[in-house]
C-alpha cells in the first residue's frame, strides 16, 4: 500500500513537474517575444485589479505584479478562454478521431517524463526513494520511442481537418520527425557507447567525474558534435524555431492544427511546451551533468542534496527552455528542401561519423 | 497471468480483427497502430522491455508512420458494396477454423508447462534487459546477427536503385520547391 501511495506522489510530482515547465515556457514564449520584437506584450489582465475586502487586501500587488508581468493574462486568462470557446469540429470526417488526436499528441509527451529522473536519489524517513516513475533500464530508448509515437497525434489531427492545409502540415510534420529522428537516435547511440548503458540515472551519475583531473566528464565535453546535432535534431523534432514548416503561419493557415479550436487547440499548444521542456531536460541530463555541479561533490543519499541537485537541474532546463525560445524568435524558418538536405545530408553523416569516430576512440582507449 | 497482460492481450485481439474487418484503409491502418502497440505492452508484461520498447521504436514508430503517410497521400475511399458471398465466407470460416485447431494443441500445452516452471525473481529482472538481450544477440546468434544486417544493407542500396530514376532532375531548384519532373 505504502509502495503504492509513493509511486502516486511520484505520477503527481512528475506530471507537475512538466506541465510547469510547460505553462512557465508558455508565460517566457510570450514576454520573451514581445522582448526579442521590442513590445510590451500581455500586461493588462490583472494588473489594475481593486477590492475593498480585507483578506485580500495583502495579496492585492501580488495579483498586480502578476498582472502586469502577464502571468495571469497568458496562464489563466487564455485556458479560461479556451474552455469557454466553441468547440468547432468540421464535416465529413471522424469525430472521434478529432476529438483523439489532441490528446494522441500530449500523452506520449508526458509518457516520457515518466523514465527521467528529476534529482538523485536519496533516502527519507528510512525509505529509499528514486525520483522518477519507471526507472526502467531501456530509459533512453524509450524517450525515443514516445518521440515517434508522438507523430500519429499530429498526423491524425492533420487528416482530421479535411482541409488542404491541415493536411500538407501533418505530411510536413511526419516528414520532418522522422527524418530528424535518424540523427537524434545516432546522438543516444553514441552517447551509449561512450556511458555504457541505456540508463539516464546512470549517465547522469558519470558525469559528476573528472576528465584529466579538471574537466568534468559533461556529455557536452565528451560529445561536442553530438550535442550540436542533437540540439538542432530536438528543435526540429519540436517542430519550432526554424524548422516550424508543419504550422508555417504564412503559408498553411496554422498547418495540422488549423481546424482545431478551444481547449483541444490549446492542448496542441501545451503539448508542444512541455515537449520543449522535454528536450531541455534532456540536453541538461545527457550533456550538461543534469544534477551535477561541476568540481562540487554533493553527498548522496541525503534529501537535502536530492533538493539542492533538483534546483540545479530545473536551472539548467529553464536556461535551455529560454535557448530554445530565443533561437525560434531570432531565426527565420528554412525552407522545405534546406529542411530535408539538413536532415538527411548533414545532419544524418555528422552523426554517424561522431558514432563510428566515438567507437573508434573507445576501443583505442 | 496478470490483468495487464490479459487486457492488453484482448486489446491485441479486438485491434487485429479491426485491422481485417474495417472498410476504410486508414482505420485498419490506426488500428494496426493499436494491435502493435498491445503487442509491445504484452511484451512488457512479460518483463522483455527491451523488445517492448524496440517494437513501439520500429513498427509503430517508423514503418506504420510511413504506411499512414502514403495512405493518406493517395486519399483512399472506404470500400463498399464488395462483400463476399455466403459460399466463400463459409469457406474462409472453415479454413480459418482449421488453421486455428491445429495450432491450438502446442500452445495449450506450453501454457500448461509454463505454469509449473515459473521464473525466479532475479530471472525475471535480468532475461529481459538491453545487456541481456546484446549478450545473446552479440555471442550465440552473432552471425545470424550480422547476416540480418547485411540483408537490409540490401535492402537500403534497392530502395536508393528504385528510388534513382534517370530521366528526372531530382536537384531542388533555386527559389522553389523539390523539384518533380520536368
Amino acid at each position: 500500500m505504502f509502495e503504492l501511495f509513493v509511486l502516486l506522489l511520484k505520477v503527481g510530482f512528475v506530471l507537475n513537474i512538466a506541465l510547469v515547465l510547460g505553462s512557465l515556457c508558455t508565460w517566457l514564449e510570450r514576454k520573451g517575444s514581445a522582448l526579442i520584437q521590442d513590445r510590451v506584450g500581455a500586461n493588462r489582465a490583472g494588473a489594475f485589479v481593486e477590492s475593498d475586502r480585507w483578506y485580500l487586501k495583502p495579496v492585492l500587488p501580488l495579483v498586480r505584479m502578476m498582472g502586469w508581468l502577464g502571468v495571469i493574462n497568458t496562464l489563466l486568462c487564455d485556458s479560461l478562454k479556451g474552455l469557454w470557446k466553441e468547440d468547432f469540429v468540421p464535416e465529413g470526417t471522424s469525430k472521434f478521431l478529432h476529438a483523439v488526436a489532441p490528446i494522441i499528441a500530449v500523452m506520449p509527451i508526458m509518457l516520457a517524463f515518466a523514465v527521467l529522473p528529476l534529482a538523485p536519489d536519496f533516502t527519507v524517513f528510512g525509505y529509499y526513494i528514486h525520483p522518477r516513475v519507471a526507472p526502467i533500464d531501456a530509459g533512453l530508448l524509450f524517450v525515443l520511442a514516445m518521440g515517434s509515437v508522438a507523430v500519429y497525434g499530429v498526423a491524425i489531427a492533420g487528416w482530421t481537418g479535411n482541409n488542404k492545409f491541415s493536411l500538407l502540415g501533418s505530411l510536413r510534420a511526419a516528414a520532418q520527425m522522422i527524418s530528424y529522428e535518424l540523427p537524434m537516435g545516432m546522438v543516444f547511440v553514441a552517447l551509449i557507447v561512450v556511458y555504457g548503458t541505456l540508463d539516464v540515472y546512470s549517465i547522469v551519475e558519470q558525469q559528476g567525474e573528472l576528465i584529466w583531473g579538471f574537466v568534468p566528464k559533461w556529455g557536452v565535453f565528451v560529445q561536442p558534435v553530438g550535442f550540436v546535432v542533437l540540439l538542432l535534431a530536438g528543435m526540429a523534432e519540436t517542430k519550432r524555431g526554424p524548422f516550424d514548416l508543419p504550422e508555417a503561419e504564412s503559408e498553411l493557415a496554422a498547418g495540422y492544427f488549423t481546424e482545431y479550436s478551444g481547449m483541444k487547440f490549446l492542448l496542441f499548444w501545451l503539448g508542444e511546451f512541455c515537449e520543449i521542456a522535454l528536450f531541455a531536460l534532456l540536453l541538461a541530463l545527457l550533456f550538461f551533468g543534469g544534477w551535477q555541479i561541476p568540481w562540487v561533490r554533493l553527498p548522496e543519499g541525503v534529501w537535502w542534496a536530492a533538493l539542492i541537485g533538483h534546483v540545479v537541474l530545473m536551472t539548467k532546463v529553464v536556461f535551455f527552455c529560454l535557448l530554445q525560445i530565443v533561437i525560434r524568435w531570432t531565426l527565420p524558418r528554412f525552407r522545405y528542401d534546406q529542411l530535408m538536405n539538413l536532415g538527411w545530408k548533414m545532419l544524418l553523416p555528422i552523426s554517424l561519423l561522431n558514432l563510428v569516430i566515438t567507437a573508434i576512440v573507445k576501443v583505442l582507449a | 497471468m496478470n490483468v495487464i497482460s490479459f487486457l492488453t492481450g484482448v486489446c491485441a485481439v479486438v485491434s487485429a480483427i479491426g485491422v481485417v474487418s474495417l472498410r476504410n484503409p486508414l482505420y485498419s491502418a490506426f488500428a494496426l497502430v493499436i494491435n502493435l502497440l498491445a503487442m509491445a505492452g504484452l511484451y512488457a508484461a512479460l518483463d522483455a522491455h527491451f523488445l517492448a520498447v524496440s517494437q513501439v521504436v520500429v513498427y509503430a514508430g517508423a514503418i506504420m508512420v510511413l504506411v499512414l503517410f502514403v495512405l493518406m497521400l493517395l486519399n483512399l475511399k472506404s470500400e463498399s458494396g464488395r462483400r463476399l458471398g455466403f459460399v466463400r465466407s463459409a469457406l474462409a470460416l472453415v479454413i480459418g477454423c482449421v488453421v486455428v485447431m491445429s495450432a491450438l494443441p502446442p500452445v495449450v500445452s506450453h501454457f500448461s508447462s509454463m505454469s509449473q516452471t515459473t521464473l525466479s525473481d532475479n530471472m525475471r529482472n535480468s532475461v529481459g534487459t538491453v545487456k541481456a538481450v546484446g549478450q545473446e544477440l552479440y555471442t550465440n546468434y552473432v552471425a545470424q546477427f550480422e547476416l540480418a544486417s547485411l540483408v537490409l544493407l540490401i535492402g537500403i542500396v534497392g530502395a536508393v536503385m528504385l528510388a534513382k530514376r534517370k530521366s528526372v532532375v531530382l536537384a531542388p531548384r533555386p527559389g522553389g520547391l523539390v523539384g518533380g519532373s520536368k
